[in-house]
């Protein structure tokens, strides 16, 4: 499985990648929502997106948006990975479209338990 | 809508400083949640005070809403190289250089700063992190600020203000000439 890290913060995405890459996700990495749309319209075709929420250019509910908008990546699930834990702000990502939502700090196992009520473990990751 | 001057005058909701929404406690939880999280299980900080270095370096995140003001991570130069490292771990790279360090730290705050607006009341806005020299502080009175220990070097959260502190208003006397006389 493939997944899209989208943060505009390096030694997060490395977190991130490396917590996805134990579970056995390939990785691709993109410092804000833009930079991540145009991977997307390149042609890279992840399972999975994770995704801050404030980041410069593009934040991570306009990006949440704009792949809601397009009927090509219907399939790509969303997760915010943010330290937004606001209620109202986690409402209004799930109503943009986002599928799940984990708070920063998080632990490994925080996110593959929300991957796994997903059905977003690949199969290694079970064992 | 005319007002009348005492409505002008006295705004419904007085403004409240940090030390009224927020204690020291909190802000402790806040920041060894974050530790144990992103530096790692077995890293603690320890709440004894001491003597930041000369040579520090700040990040910090502005908190926008009913209180404003900024949530402020200072320490040592060589602490926050050490932090950056326990941060990446083994994706750290052989030497550090500035945009690592500054990247790290700025992670670090930014994740304290957001748990700490969702502590305080909203809706708020979290901005983007900044590196540098940190803000000035407004109001002594609006800062809620821990000084601990981390792997026995001295480091600070501050929860500051952004903004200076209301006049304290004139006292209201019947008669108003200065020298007493009346009419």
């Amino acid at each position: 499985m493939r997944a899209l890290v989208i943060d505009d913060s390096r030694a997060m995405r490395r977190i991130v990648s490396a917590a996805l890459e134990g579970f056995g996700y390939e990785t691709r990495h993109a410092g804000h929502g833009q930079e991540a749309l145009d991977v997307l319209q390149e042609g890279y075709a992840p399972d999975l997106c994770t995704i801050d929420w404030n980041m410069p250019v593009m934040d991570g509910l306009q990006f949440v948006s704009a792949v809601r908008s397009n009927p090509a990546w219907r399939a790509l699930t969303l997760m915010m990975v943010t330290s937004e834990s606001e209620q109202g702000q986690i409402v209004r990502a799930l109503a943009a479209g986002a599928h799940e939502y984990v708070i920063k700090p998080f632990t490994a196992d925080a996110l593959r338990d929300k991957l796994a009520l997903l059905g977003m473990l690949p199969e290694e990751a079970h064992l | 809508m005319t007002l009348a001057p005492e409505s002008v005058a006295r705004p419904a909701h007085p403004r409240q400083v940090i030390t009224a929404l927020m204690d020291e406690a909190t802000v402790e939880a806040i920041a060894n949640e974050a530790w144990t999280a992103l530096v790692g299980e077995d890293e603690l900080l320890v709440p004894v005070p001491g003597d930041l270095p000369a040579d520090t370096v700040s990040a910090w995140v502005d908190v926008v809403g009913p209180w404003t003001g900024s949530v402020v991570l200072t320490t040592g130069r060589q602490t926050a190289a050490d932090l950056t490292r326990a941060l990446l771990g083994e994706a750290a790279p052989e030497l550090l250089d500035h945009e690592d360090v500054a990247d790290a730290i700025g992670e670090i705050a930014n994740v304290v700063g957001g748990n700490v607006k969702a502590a305080l009341p909203g809706p708020s806005t979290l901005g983007l992190p900044v590196v540098g020299e940190a803000p000035v502080v407004r109001n002594p009175e609006d800062v809620c600020r821990i000084d601990v220990l981390w792997r026995g070097q001295p480091l600070a959260v501050s929860v500051q203000g952004a903004l200076p502190p209301l006049p304290t208003p004139s006292p209201v006397h019947d008669n108003p000439h200065p020298n007493g006389a009346s009419l």
